[in-house]
C-alpha cells in the first residue's frame, strides 16, 4: 500500500466512523435509559452526598462536572451496542468497509460527544450559582475531551458482553462505576483520606476530577501532567480490552 | 474473473462441523441459488461470506479480493439482506439510507441521488420521511434491499428475501432481483421457497448437513431424478380408500395427496393416465384435472437430500 493509499484508507475510515457517531447521536442520546443512567442518576447521587456539606464552590463544581462526564460518556456505548445486537444492525457496519476498531472508535466518539455536551449542565450551575469562572479555558476544553472520550471507551469496553439487553450491561457497569465513583476522591478529598488515599489511583475518575479542578481553580491534588497521563494510560487500557473482547466474540459466533 | 469464490471452507464449533470443507464458485453476473433443509449451514455460510464469521479453514475471495486478508477492499464489492430487516427503527426512511451510503464513503450528492432514485423504485417515495418504525414487514424488506444496494454493489448477498411477504411484493422483488442481475449485478441467493430459486437462478448449490451435496442448473438436477416424474389430477369427489386404491394402480411408485390434488410418482405416466382413466370409470368418479409433471426442482432437492443423508449413515 503506498503512502497516499494509506491515507485516504484512513481518510474514508474516519469518516465513516464519523457516520457511526452522527447515528449514535440520533437514536441514543434521547433515550430513557441513556437519560435516566447518563444524566438524571449522577446528579441526583452527586446532590444527596454534597447538600449539607461546607464544600468549597471550586472542589463541588469540577466534582459535579467530573461525576457527569463519567456517567454520562460511558452510558451510550452500553445502549447502543446491545440494541443493535438485537436489532442486527451491528452487522450491518460489520459487514461494510469499515475496520472493527474504526467501528469502535464511532461509538467512542458518539458517548464522548454526548458527555462533552452533558457537561454544559454542571457549567451553567457552577457559573451562574455558583460564579465559577474557568482558570484554564484551553485546558479546560482539552481536559473535558479527554475525559469524555476515556470514559467512553469504559462504557464501550463494558458492551463487549456479550447480550442484546443494555440493562445487562448497564448492571455490570454500575457494579464498576459506583466503587471507582467512591475511591475518587468527589464525596471525600484525599488529602482527608490519610492512608486510604493510595486507594485512589485505582479510579480513573480520581484523574479526571483533578484534571477538571486544576482547568477551573488553578489547584489540583496530583497536578495536570500526572492526571492527564493517568486518564491516558486507564483510556488505552480500556481500548485494548474493549477492542480484544469485541473481536473475540466476533470471531466465536 | 470469479465473483466469488470458495476454497475448502469449514466452520467448527467446538468440535460441531457446521460447514465441513465446502468450495464452489460463482461467476461474474450469474444468479446463484444456495439451498438446503433448516441447520443444513446456509446461514454459517453465508456469515463466513460476507466476513460476519471467521472461517475454521478455507479462503473466500470478492471479486479477487481475500475476505480475511483483504476484507476492506472486498466489503466494498458487496452489499448484504440479512433474513432479518436490520434498519434503524427510530430514524426515517431517508436517514437509513444516507447511513448506508455514508457507510461505503458515497459523496452526498450521489447519496441523495441514489436514495431517491431507490425510494421511487421501491415505490416508497411518500414515506421518505417517515420513521421506519410505523412500516409494514413488506416496507422494511424494501428499505433493507435499498440500503444494500445504494452503493449498486457488484455482488449482492440475499438471504431469505422474500420470506414473510405478500405475493404483490413478492413478485415484485423478484422483478426487482431479476433487473439488478440484468444490469450485472451477481446475486447469491439463500431461500427455502424452491420455485424461487426454480425461476431465478442460472444455478443452485444444495448443501446438506455442512457439505455441499450438488452445484448444478435446476434443469441439469432435475433431469438427474428422472424417476421422479408425476401425473397430477383432481376428482369432483374423495372417498376415503382414495389414496390406498391410486397407491395400488399399475406403476404408481407413490401418492402424494397435494390440498385438493392427487400426485402420482411413476417412471411412466401414459400407463398410470390410463389406469386412472379406468379407476375413474368404475367408481363413478368424474377428473376435474389432469396434468402429466416432470420432476420438480422439490423433488431433486428431497432426492438429492435423502442420498445425501444416506451416505451419512453408512459406516
Amino acid at each position: 500500500m503506498t503512502y497516499s493509499e494509506m491515507l485516504s484508507r484512513i481518510w474514508r475510515e474516519l469518516r465513516r466512523a464519523w457516520a457511526i457517531t452522527k447515528k449514535d447521536a440520533r437514536i441514543y442520546y434521547l433515550r430513557s435509559g441513556t437519560i435516566m443512567f447518563g444524566l438524571m442518576f449522577p446528579f441526583f447521587l452527586f446532590i444527596s452526598f454534597a447538600v449539607g456539606r461546607n464544600l468549597p464552590p471550586q472542589v463541588l463544581i469540577p466534582g459535579l462536572m467530573a461525576i457527569t462526564i463519567f456517567f454520562s460518556a460511558s452510558s451510550v456505548g452500553p445502549m447502543a451496542v446491545p440494541t443493535e445486537r438485537k436489532t442486527k444492525t451491528y452487522e450491518r457496519m460489520i459487514t461494510a468497509p469499515i475496520s472493527p476498531i474504526s467501528i469502535l472508535l464511532g461509538e467512542i466518539a458518539g458517548g464522548a460527544v454526548f458527555g462533552a455536551v452533558m457537561i454544559v449542565i454542571p457549567l451553567i450551575i457552577g457559573m451562574i450559582w455558583y460564579d465559577i469562572r474557568i482558570f484554564h479555558p484551553i485546558g479546560f476544553v482539552a481536559s473535558i475531551a479527554l475525559i469524555s472520550f476515556g470514559f467512553s471507551a469504559m462504557g464501550i469496553m463494558f458492551s463487549a458482553i456479550p447480550t442484546e439487553n443494555p440493562g445487562d450491561v448497564m448492571m455490570i457497569l454500575n457494579f464498576v462505576r459506583l466503587p471507582l465513583l467512591f475511591v475518587s476522591g468527589i464525596f471525600i478529598p484525599i488529602d482527608q483520606m490519610g492512608k486510604y488515599g493510595i486507594v485512589t489511583v485505582l479510579s480513573p475518575l480520581t484523574y479526571a476530577k483533578d484534571l477538571v479542578q486544576y482547568a477551573v481553580s488553578g489547584n489540583s491534588f496530583y497536578g495536570p501532567m500526572i492526571d492527564s497521563f493517568g486518564i491516558i494510560v486507564f483510556t488505552a487500557l480500556f481500548l485494548w480490552i474493549g477492542v480484544s473482547m469485541h473481536e473475540r466474540s466476533r470471531k466465536t459466533v | 474473473m470469479k465473483a466469488i469464490e470458495v476454497k475448502n471452507l469449514t466452520k467448527y464449533y467446538g468440535s460441531f462441523c457446521a460447514v465441513d470443507h465446502i468450495t464452489f464458485d460463482v461467476g461474474s453476473g450469474e444468479l446463484f441459488g444456495f439451498l438446503g433443509p433448516n441447520g443444513a449451514g446456509k446461514t454459517t455460510t453465508i456469515r463466513m461470506l460476507t466476513g460476519l464469521s471467521e472461517p475454521s479453514e478455507g479462503n473466500v475471495s470478492i471479486m479477487g479480493y481475500d475476505i480475511s486478508r483483504d476484507p476492506f477492499h472486498a466489503k466494498e464489492r458487496f452489499g448484504v439482506v440479512p433474513e432479518v430487516s436490520n434498519i434503524y427503527e427510530d430514524l426515517t426512511a431517508w436517514d437509513n439510507l444516507m447511513f448506508a451510503g455514508e457507510l461505503y464513503s458515497m459523496p452526498r450528492s450521489e447519496r441523495s441521488r441514489r436514495a431517491h432514485e431507490l425510494l421511487d423504485t421501491f415505490e416508497l417515495t411518500g414515506f421518505k420521511d417517515k420513521k421506519v418504525k410505523g412500516f409494514s414487514r413488506g416496507m422494511r424488506r424494501m428499505i433493507t434491499i435499498a440500503m444494500a444496494i445504494i452503493h449498486s454493489p457488484d455482488i449482492l448477498f440475499l438471504d431469505e428475501p422474500t420470506s414473510g411477504l405478500d405475493v404483490q411484493r413478492s413478485v415484485r422483488l423478484k422483478e426487482i432481483f431479476s433487473d439488478l442481475n440484468r444490469d450485472g449485478t451477481t446475486l447469491f441467493l439463500t431461500t427455502h421457497i424452491l420455485e424461487e430459486a426454480n425461476t431465478l437462478c442460472d444455478r443452485v448449490g444444495i448443501i446438506v448437513k455442512g457439505k455441499l451435496a450438488a452445484v448444478d442448473a435446476p434443469e441439469k438436477l432435475k433431469r438427474t431424478i428422472q424417476a421422479a416424474q408425476s401425473v397430477e389430477f383432481s376428482f369432483d369427489t374423495m372417498t376415503p380408500m382414495l389414496v390406498h386404491d391410486l397407491a395400488a394402480l399399475p406403476a404408481v411408485s407413490s401418492v402424494r395427496k397435494e390440498g385438493d390434488k392427487f400426485r402420482l410418482y411413476t417412471n411412466d405416466p401414459s400407463s398410470v393416465a390410463t389406469s386412472l382413466f379406468e379407476y375413474a370409470k368404475m367408481h363413478a368418479l368424474k377428473i376435474i384435472s389432469i396434468n402429466t409433471l416432470g420432476p420438480s426442482l422439490e423433488d431433486a432437492f428431497l432426492a438429492i437430500i435423502k442420498q445425501q443423508e444416506g451416505k451419512g449413515q453408512e459406516p
